[in-house]
């Protein structure tokens, strides 16, 4: 029932598929810079995780939420949302484990570890951001089923 | 005092913030909050706060838009017979007392850029901006606090961020992101 509501919802336009096919690297190599150039100027990895997960929620609107979603699968997305939360905590008790204090990058003993250090925990703030970002979309998406509740 | 954009900005928002409040049509309510949240993106632009202006504009106008419309592609939207909706006194009354105190400690504020304000007199906040590229090599303050000097809020943060989706598979009782 829910997934004939979808399918009404979803109308195929050639405009807006071959739009999307256009736009969608370029918001996503935004989103990238977004992430990676967050030490530099304004952005970080919340903002470029976003935009980032943007790129799922428009190829969705063009070529429909089901294939989407087939295409992406779960996994994907759990590893993204996951590894940010991992690479932080890795970074930063990995940093007490070698003698430090939280995140305390330079007892990592490389060059510009901080720098590179703040880049790689960004990036994963991106990664858990942009997994939970279309995770949101493609869960509200397919909705509630209340038959299924009553069942359980 | 006010530039004439940031007072063109400043109704703007507070007209499509009485919009989303009044309308009655659903749809109407989220394009009207969209145009809200970018308001308030550019206003944070104006105040020189790119960051959270980014933030604002992706997720504020953005994401949470997406989010709400794909929400209420759910519902079924029944024939509108009032274009506003019906305002009621109570809720109104809390409404402007809220706001009221609210109101009442912006007098309190420093004026935007005073070099006497707490948050530019204060040693910290000095000390960041004198320290952070030579302590932690990126030029941008913001991200140097939000990822060393504070890593820990926002290792918090991400944490939220994932705990938001695993919150969201609670409630839908699902055991996949997709």
């Amino acid at each position: 029932m829910s997934s004939e509501g979808r399918e009404a919802t979803y109308v195929e336009s050639p405009i807006i598929m071959t739009t999307v096919r256009v736009v969608a690297p370029f918001v996503l190599a935004f989103g990238l810079f977004v992430m990676f150039h967050g030490a530099e100027s304004a952005g970080g990895g919340f903002q470029g995780g976003v935009i980032a997960g943007a790129v799922i929620i428009m190829l969705a609107f063009a070529y429909g939420i089901e294939p989407t979603r087939e295409w992406v699968g779960s996994s994907l997305l759990a590893i993204a949302a996951v590894s940010g939360v991992v690479v932080f905590a890795v970074v930063g008790l990995g940093a007490i484990v070698l003698g430090g204090g939280f995140l305390e990058y330079s007892v990592y003993g490389i060059d510009h570890a901080s720098k590179y250090g703040i880049e790689l925990v960004e990036l994963g703030i991106g990664a858990t951001v942009a997994g939970v970002i279309t995770a949101l979309f493609f869960l509200l998406a397919a909705g509630f089923d209340a038959e299924e509740v009553d069942e359980a | 005092m006010l530039s004439p954009l940031m007072a063109t900005l400043l109704v703007f928002v507070i007209v499509t913030a009485l919009v989303t409040a009044l309308l009655r049509d659903v749809l109407a309510v989220i394009i009207a909050f969209a145009a809200y949240s970018l308001g308030i993106s550019i206003i944070w632009v104006l105040l020189q706060a790119p960051d959270v202006a980014l933030t604002e504009a992706a997720v504020g106008a953005g994401a949470m838009t997406i989010l709400l419309l794909v929400t209420i592609a759910q519902t079924v939207r029944t024939p509108g017979d009032r274009l506003v909706e019906r305002i009621e006194l109570r809720p109104l009354a809390v409404a402007g007392a809220f706001a009221l105190a609210i109101g009442a400690t912006v007098p309190a504020l420093p004026r935007v850029g005073d070099p006497d304000a707490a948050v530019h007199a204060d040693a910290v906040t000095g000390t960041y901006l004198a320290e952070a590229y030579s302590a932690t090599g990126v030029e941008n303050v913001v991200t140097a606090v939000l990822a060393a000097y504070r890593g820990f809020d926002t290792f918090g943060e991400v944490v939220v961020v994932f705990a938001a989706g695993a919150a969201l598979l609670v409630v839908l009782r699902r055991e996949v992101f997709a």
